[in-house]
């Protein structure tokens, strides 16, 4: 009796073994990143998604999404006092800051800030969506955590990683929500 | 109305990059930018900074030098000892002597070592940055010919093209998003090019803004580090592997090398 348990939980773990294990190619790869020294394969380690995205080219097949925006949304944090808003004029800061948000590389926020990039969707006026609470938890959670709307998505997970705190976050929610904020001037 | 008011926004763009162009060329159009800082240094210096580097390369190839006390002139590239002519086209490839897949860095290295006796620790990377400009003079403008063959090269192509795709660091980049989603486009003032394109075509390069000699590598580590990423260390794997990739994928999309070593910004 005993023997035949002990057989099964062997056999489990050489099952786990094996679907955890490495294929040989990225076995090969990960050896290839090593050897580009160890600060290189430090910053090179992937969390999960980053590898998942990475295996599928970023588009994830249709039976991985699921779950995958599951996991995004759960690390999603908010600020203390529940304000998704913050003051627009620190969320303009954060936006250009190359350093923080760096969010005008790839989109235009205010129009009249000189080299925005258009790589991402431009957000001029993307304030008309108004400030309803949908609107402002959509707009908080896809800066806080783009993967957590689109899987694999180009956009960083500024939140996710500590680029921007949850408050500060809300601050740039506020700089595309606010109609005070130059996003929103009237032209 | 809203066509009206798209009008005026065409309006003030058009104005703002027509005020942007006459104050600040380069933030507009950097290939002309790059076109007239090398009119300019060919009017006041008579050179290009990258002819200089690589005339120092010259004069550091035929010299004797090292602990052997020999030059670098027997150096197989490829094409047989001492054949310079197009030897950048066909690199990075493999090799039988040393076994393993090199590009044009790398290869220069081998030949310091094995030929002119040098430690690789003792190796200045400056010396070969120059070496690297000489024999890539002899390359200039001709058509880029990098076609994986052997088991080694394919597996190096292989491993390039899964690192293109690595996502990544705080950012969660990966050279594709650049590279392939907004290839032809600009990240804020930078075109941007993909493998395919042509990216690659240019280097080794003189980069007018830095006032720097840039290789492959050390424009791949300039990448790396532009998105939060401790770059690879010079030689090592996946330097060469991306090399391989890009290259591979330049001959594909049928591109020549620009003058060599380019000119840049």
């Amino acid at each position: 009796m005993k023997t035949r348990y002990f057989v099964g939980l062997m056999a489990m773990l050489l099952v786990g073994l094996t679907l955890s294990q490495q294929s040989p190619f990225q076995q090969r790869v990960q050896q290839a990143i090593n050897s580009g020294g160890n600060k290189f394969a430090e910053t090179m380690k992937q969390d999960r998604d980053q590898a998942l995205c990475s295996q599928y080219r970023d588009k994830l097949p249709p039976e991985e999404v699921g779950a995958f925006l599951e996991r995004q949304r759960a690390l999603i944090k908010y600020p203390a006092d529940g304000k998704l808003m913050g003051d627009w004029k620190q969320g303009e800061a954060l936006f250009t800051n190359p350093r923080k948000g760096n969010c005008y590389a790839c989109h235009t926020g205010d129009p009249k800030e000189a080299g925005a990039g258009r790589m991402g969707p431009g957000l001029v006026g993307y304030g008309q969506r108004g400030t309803s609470e949908p609107v402002v938890k959509y707009t908080y959670d896809k800066i806080y955590n783009a993967w957590a709307s689109m899987p694999c998505s180009l956009m960083y997970r500024a939140g996710y990683h500590g680029i921007l705190t949850p408050e500060e976050t809300a601050h740039v929610t506020a700089f595309l929500l606010d109609p005070a904020s130059p996003v929103n001037a009237k032209r | 109305m809203r066509d009206r008011s798209l009008w005026i926004g065409f309006l003030v763009a058009l104005g703002l990059g027509l005020s942007i162009a006459l104050t600040q060329q380069q933030e507009v159009d950097p290939y002309k930018e790059a076109e007239r800082q090398r009119e300019l240094f060919r009017q006041t210096a008579g050179i290009l900074p990258g002819e200089l580097y690589a005339a120092q390369g010259e004069e550091l190839f035929a010299q004797k030098r090292g602990p052997k006390n020999a030059s670098l002139e027997a150096c197989d590239f490829g094409l047989g000892p001492g054949k310079l002519e197009g030897a950048l086209t066909q690199l990075p490839r493999y090799f039988a002597d040393t076994r393993r897949v090199e590009d044009l860095e790398t290869r220069i290295v081998s030949c310091m070592v094995n030929l002119q006796g040098f430690r690789p620790q003792d190796i200045k990377r400056e010396d070969v940055k120059a070496l690297t400009a000489f024999v890539a003079s002899k390359s200039t403008e001709m058509p880029i010919n990098v076609v994986p063959r052997s088991s080694q090269e394919i597996a190096m192509y292989n491993l390039g093209r899964e690192l293109w795709y690595h996502r990544a660091g705080d950012r969660d980049m990966n050279c594709a998003i650049c590279h392939d989603s907004y290839a032809g486009g600009k990240v804020r003032l930078s075109p941007v090019r993909s493998p395919r394109q042509g990216l690659s075509n240019e280097w080794p390069a003189y980069r007018f803004e830095a006032d720097k000699l840039y290789t492959l590598e050390d424009r791949i580590a300039f990448c790396y580090e532009s998105v939060g990423i401790h770059p690879p260390e010079y030689y090592s794997e996946p330097m060469i592997a991306l090399s391989i990739y890009m290259l591979a994928e330049a001959t594909k999309g049928k591109n020549k090398f620009t003058e060599l070593p380019g000119f840049t910004r």
